[in-house]
């Protein structure tokens, strides 16, 4: 196969390169599809963008300060260009004798919070990525074990209720199973607090915020690996390699744990870098429903605030996470693909 | 503490318990101890801190009292915040010259001396005021509040171009045709250059009006009169830590997330007639999901809602079944209405907006809003409770509450006929897509409206955009919204505090007006003309009341509810009461814990 | 992406492009060059589907029987089949429906509502002779007849979004794969940019900003339209993905060779040749889009972006189920289970197409 002899690390770095340049492009375009959202379109729908920064009771003067601060008399492209500039070299805001800094790498400043939005994002990511992470702990656990099972038992009765139950989690909307947790566990059987802690204040207070969150989101996956892991689990056991190993005399719990389960685990991590990825960017609807202090639960209060700044902010880390997320799969794919070795 | 707590949640678990069975479970655990009321570790009773004032004696000093919230204050600068519980909250790190009493009901709404040794000294048919500073007042530093001090953070209010989003009564009251450009553009060395407010000495100031405004020491006791420091003034950063001036000071604070506050050392309680500052320290956890944090309260991991609007619709029915005794049903001095601007046609003609009035179904609205409990009375008329001159239900000019509450279908289509549009017409609600509640009122009064002929179309626009979308009438125009579903609440309890913005034709503003209904009309401005220089109180409610009843009679408004809300206090809190300064809300400043 | 609400679909559909191309997926270009021939690497479930159906096309016509005769046996699939039939067949009928019961969707009852707490009198959520399903809490209206209206909403979105979804990646993809060179290269690329982009968030986004009147549309129109295209459009690079797959590896197939060397045109071929061999996988595909775009469209109503009021979806009757959800607890299990069996019936009706056409038959 191709892949053998091309993953040299020259063609690796080439490939790096051509990647990470790829993932700029995708970024310039995304910054701008979002600028045009939020300038463009509510001046097309008759709204000044300006009148949704101030307060009950507008004052001229004070829409004209919002509208000198954040540029927005100059053309779109001067804007974004501006907001490309404070990335690398940060920005000033200025108006009416007040002038705000805001260093670099500057994402933009929420006028509504008073903030600069990199320690937003600093303060918000690693909430969500413990959020994503401890999920995928246990959906990978969980998923994968029950798919081994299954594949093993096929046509058990086992296998077949797992596979209802697995459609059953694809099937719920994650903000009612959120609720009817909470409900039991925390509310009702009082067994988890369920409340977002500081990890640097109390890590079991922390802990025991998140596990109900993690299960949550956890089942909602966990179903959808069961079922990946027990189909490419059934191909690869009719894989000759599989039915060699087994006629070298070698166990059974070597075949599986062994030599099936790295094939199977391929396809599996792929799959992890793209939910991974997906997840970093938000898990609104989790973050929400448990009260999480997290990216998702920003960039929703945003949008409702019409807070421009943090949206971007936050589309931008999202998106970027995506792009690290399969870069990273990518690579681990070439590592651990045993059929690569194989031939 | 702890046992209270598991009692609470064992309650609970059969109540979840129910919610896996899908059982209507809630009457079996209804009834409990809690509801008895008075006993010294639990609750008060139901509207025992309601115009009363619950558990004053037991009281102490220390702990942490704990606020939980669903929406974090639009600002914590005390010139830019415009949210009632963000005023109310205020008072803990910051003081003024005047301030409501710390007592409950009406007798809060009252001017009390704060910084000031006492209420003004009003010379010159009413367009002097003069104070003098108390001995011992000091910054969290523990340097003296000077009265240079409270002209710079008056002087703030002009700088509504750094500082916007707080009320500018100040502005239009002292410096009417605003000459005055701010502070921040301020040509004098030690920019105070305002005219109208004299510091001729630290402990004296002096200000002079150019036209007498008999409310004005209600609005110097809004929180926008707080004094700010100069060299601790960070412009419009500082609502991120503002200098402390009360009992509190700020000690950390994340947008969003959670605020707490500390003692101030400097602090003495000898200077402050008002604050007991009872709990060592204040802390705010916001929350994103609102049912979640009413949970949070019932299960007394948190003392109150700081936003002080009521349970939500879950939390509120758990609550009253079982945990009664923590609960008061305060008025809010909030009046849910909707309003018909005069620019859509046919809403010109006072027959077709008589008729919408005619013809809705007042208690289908009110169980919108919550019901009586919940939602409040039907209101009959625009002039909330807490605000004098106000008759309540006893001026029901439409008989909304008595004989026409369900609908008066004949006399809507009398009106139909009188204004020419004898089959009805189409028409628009506009109503903010951010407040289910308002949401469920436009739908009831579509659903009424459609038996008389009246054709309605609920049009959700983005609550975060209300400005720029209703407050533009030029927009009303354009997108036919004949009808808005709004609410309003006095930023001091007076019919100016609560009407002008509302009813003065010198209020029709391009961008950010809210005189919806676009009135223009002189005999209103000339009563508002007649309140702000008569000085005698028993005159002003007098005309207050005239006001009222011409606004009514323009039928411009129909009013929903005087709204009441279904407030939640912990078995923790002790000396609980609620105030007409906040629209009902209880008085922060004066919470105390039991041990 | 978010939440897994469009996870299932999405892992399907990379589980076949990766399948196809013999490479891992990637979300930008692939560390390796695309073989045409499809490596027996990685695979699952769906991905045996896409897979096979490129051997399988070339039998041409028996493929339907063939399928037909494979799902008739799958008793699980048919009853979701059947079950799909008879929410098409409710949400055609609902004014019919909910006439014979004597209801409507927007009449409030508020008589059958306690006025204290707001929730219905009667116990069961008000459920009654009248009531089948019991009424709203706050305004009395009553639940089966805003189910049964409901299932349009749910439907017309998840049908209408799914066919975006499916046509747009159908051009794309075949155009992508069959031309090649700068035209593939181009719509490569923008489909690797959509799917690295935070979808929910766009739409929440654009959904929040859109104006009410457009195109001679107003109110919930608007709103549907815009949540139709923009779920379409989030969709179509996972259909596009794998039609280019496709596309890449059955233009090399003797047939078509055949038919160019007899001299067909490239729309000929396209057309003729091309497109009768993609429907099995599109078909597969887009019984899978469909309970995924349900989802997206309750999680939409259930933020506050869906259909306006008084319109009734079933996302929207949930999220504002949840501020009763102990107090009125049928309120929110009907919906819930209508979206649940819904999803449920879709999900099993796909997963039985995708094994009828699988030749392994790894089930």
């Amino acid at each position: 196969m191709a892949r053998g002899t091309a993953a040299g690390p020259r063609a690796v770095l080439a490939y790096l390169i051509r990647r990470l340049f790829a993932a700029a492009v995708m970024l310039v375009v995304i910054i701008l599809v979002v600028f045009g959202i939020f300038f463009l379109v509510p001046r097309w729908a008759g709204v000044d963008p300006a009148t949704m920064f101030v307060g009950k009771q507008a004052d001229p003067a004070a829409i004209e300060a919002v509208r000198q601060k954040l540029g927005l008399a100059d053309p779109i492209f001067v804007q974004v260009w501006e907001f490309f500039k404070g990335l690398f070299a940060g920005r000033t805001y200025a108006a009416g004798g007040d002038v705000t800094e805001c260093a670099a790498p500057c994402f933009g400043y929420s006028f509504r919070n008073e903030q600069a939005i990199w320690p937003v994002l600093t303060d918000r990511f690693p909430v969500t990525l413990a959020l994503a992470l401890g999920a995928a702990v246990l959906w990978l656990i969980f998923g994968v074990a029950a798919g081994v099972l299954s594949a093993l038992k096929r046509g058990s009765l086992w296998d077949r209720g797992a596979m209802v139950i697995a459609l059953g989690g694809v099937s719920l909307p994650i903000y009612f199973t959120g609720l009817l947790s909470l409900a039991i566990f925390s509310y009702g059987l009082g067994w988890l607090d369920a409340q977002y802690v500081p990890i640097e204040e109390s890590f079991t207070g922390w802990l025991g915020g998140m596990i109900l969150p993690w299960i949550t989101l956890a089942f909602l996956y966990a179903a959808m690996y069961a079922r990946i892991t027990r189909a490419t689990m059934l191909e690869v056991l009719g894989e000759d390699y599989i039915r060699t190993a087994r006629a070298k005399g070698l166990r059974e719990p070597v075949v599986i744990g062994k030599h099936a389960m790295r094939s199977t685990m391929t396809p599996i991590l792929t799959m992890l870098g793209m939910d991974l990825g997906a997840l970093i960017g938000g898990a609104i609807l989790t973050e929400t429903t448990f009260s999480l202090p997290g990216l998702g639960a920003a960039v929703l209060k945003a949008i409702s605030d019409k807070d421009l700044p943090v949206i971007l902010g936050v589309t931008l880390i999202t998106s970027l996470a995506v792009i690290v997320a399969n870069l990273l799969v990518d690579l681990l794919y070439a590592v651990i693909d045993p059929r690569v070795r194989l031939s | 503490m702890t046992t209270q707590r598991t009692t609470g949640r064992r309650k609970q678990a059969a109540a979840a318990a129910a919610v896996v069975a899908a059982l209507l479970s809630t009457a079996a655990c209804g009834g409990g101890n809690d509801d008895d009321g008075g006993s010294k570790s639990g609750a008060a009773g139901f509207n025992a801190a309601n115009n009363k004032v619950a558990q004053a004696s037991l009281a102490k000093k220390g702990g942490e009292l704990k606020f939980a919230g669903a929406q974090d204050a639009d600002s914590w600068d005390t010139t830019r915040g415009y949210y009632g519980f963000a005023w109310n909250f205020m008072r803990y790190y910051s003081r003024t010259l005047v301030t409501g009493k710390a007592e409950p009901g009406a007798k809060g709404a009252e001017v009390t001396p704060d910084l000031a040794t006492s209420t003004a000294k009003i010379s010159d048919d009413g367009k002097t005021y003069t104070y003098t500073l108390r001995d011992g007042v000091t910054w969290e530093d523990g340097k003296p509040i000077t009265s240079k001090d409270v002209k710079y953070g008056i002087e703030r209010v002009w700088a509504q171009d750094v500082l916007s989003g707080g009320p500018v009564y100040l502005k239009d009251v002292l410096d009417p045709k605003g000459e005055y450009p701010g502070p921040y553009k301020d040509k004098s060395a030690d920019k105070l250059g305002l005219k109208a407010i004299e510091t001729p000495d630290d402990k004296t100031i002096v200000f002079k009006l150019p036209a007498a405004n008999s409310d004005f020491e209600d609005i110097l006791g809004l929180a926008s009169a707080a004094p700010v420091r100069q060299d601790k003034d960070t412009k419009s950063k500082y609502g991120l830590k503002p200098f402390s001036s009360g009992p509190y000071k700020f000690q950390s604070y994340t947008p969003n997330k959670k605020l707490v506050l500390v003692r101030n050392e400097n602090w003495k309680q000898s200077s402050d007639p008002i604050r007991k500052a009872y709990p060592d320290k204040i802390s705010l956890t916001l929350f994103t999901n609102a049912n979640d944090m009413d949970q949070r309260l019932i299960n007394g991991d948190y003392d109150l809602d700081i936003g002080q609007t009521g349970l939500s619709p879950q939390g509120r029915t758990t609550a009253l079944k079982q945990h009664k005794g923590n609960l008061d049903n305060p008025v809010s001095g909030y009046i849910r209405y909707a309003v018909f601007p005069q620019s859509v046609k046919p809403f010109d003609n006072i027959h077709c907006r008589k008729a919408v009035i005619y013809g809705a179904d007042h208690e289908s609205l009110q169980t919108a809003r919550g019901g009586p409990v919940a939602g409040g009375d039907i209101g009959t008329n625009m002039l909330p409770p807490s605000v004098p001159g106000s008759e309540g239900q006893k001026y029901d000019p439409y008989e909304s509450a008595t004989t026409n509450k369900n609908g008066n279908a004949a006399k809507a289509k009398e009106e139909l006929k009188a204004c020419g549009q004898p089959n009805g017409f189409k028409t628009t609600i506009a109503v903010r897509n951010n407040k289910p509640v308002e949401v469920a009122t436009a739908e009831s009064l579509q659903a009424s409206l459609k038996k008389v002929g009246i054709d309605v179309e609920i049009d959700q626009f983005d609550g975060a955009q209300t400005t720029g979308i209703i407050g533009s009438p030029e927009n009303v125009k354009k997108k036919n919204y004949g009808i808005i579903i709004m609410g309003w609440g006095p930023d001091f309890p007076t019919v100016q505090g609560y009407g002008l913005p509302l009813w003065s034709g010198k209020y029709i503003l391009e961008s950010g007006n809210n005189n919806f209904a676009l009135i223009k009309d002189k005999t209103i401005d000339g009563l508002f003309d007649d309140y702000v220089t008569e000085l005698d109180e028993a005159k002003k409610t007098e005309i207050s009341t005239e006001i009222n009843h011409k606004v009514m009679e323009g039928g411009y408004y129909l009013p929903f509810v005087f709204e009441k809300f279904i407030n939640w206090r912990s078995n923790r809190l002790a000396n609980v009461y609620t105030t007409d300064n906040y629209s009902g809300q209880y008085d922060f400043v004066n919470l105390g814990l039991k041990k | 992406m978010y939440n897994g609400l469009i996870t299932p679909l999405q892992r399907h559909v990379w589980a076949g492009y990766r399948r196809l191309r013999g490479v891992p997926a990637t979300m930008t270009a692939p560390l390796h060059e695309p073989t045409a021939e499809a490596a027996p690497s990685a695979a699952e479930e769906a991905a045996l589907v896409a897979g096979s159906a490129e051997a399988k096309a070339v039998q041409g016509r028996s493929l339907g029987r063939i399928a037909w005769e494979r799902l008739k046996r799958d008793k699980l699939a048919l009853t979701g089949g059947v079950v799909v039939l008879v929410l098409i067949a409710i949400a055609l009928l609902a004014p019919v429906i909910t006439n014979l019961v004597g209801q409507d969707p927007e009449t409030h009852h508020e008589d059958l509502i306690d006025p204290l707490f707001s929730t219905p009198t009667g116990s069961w959520g008000g459920i009654s002779g009248d009531h089948l399903l019991g009424v709203e809490p706050v305004s009395g209206r009553d639940i089966f007849a805003r189910i049964v209206y409901g299932a349009r909403v749910s439907l017309l979105v998840g049908f209408l979004s799914a066919l975006v979804a499916v046509v747009l990646g159908t051009i794309l993809g075949v155009l992508a794969g069959y031309f090649g060179g700068w035209v593939d290269a181009i719509i490569s690329r923008v489909m690797d940019g959509l799917l690295a982009f935070p979808q929910l968030l766009f739409i929440i986004a654009l959904v929040s900003v859109m104006p009410n009147e457009m195109l001679g549309l107003t109110g919930t129109g608007v709103r549907l339209f815009v949540m139709i295209l923009v779920i379409g459009f989030f969709g179509w690079p996972y259909v596009g993905r794998v039609v280019r797959g496709q596309t890449l590896s059955l233009r090399e197939r003797e047939y078509v060779e055949a038919a160019r060397s007899l001299g067909a045109g490239r729309f000929y071929i396209l057309f003729k040749e091309l497109l009768p061999n993609l429907v099995a996988p599109i078909i597969v595909y887009t019984t899978m889009m469909i309970p995924t775009n349900i989802l997206t469209e309750a999680a939409l109503s259930f933020l506050g972006v869906g259909v306006k009021p008084p319109t009734a979806s079933w996302g929207q009757m949930l999220s504002s189920a949840i501020d009763y959800y102990d107090s009125d607890p049928m309120y929110m299990v009907i919906p819930g289970v209508a979206i649940f069996i819904t999803v449920l019936s879709f999900n099993l009706f796909g997963d039985g197409v995708r094994d009828a056409l699988d030749p392994k038959g790894s089930r």
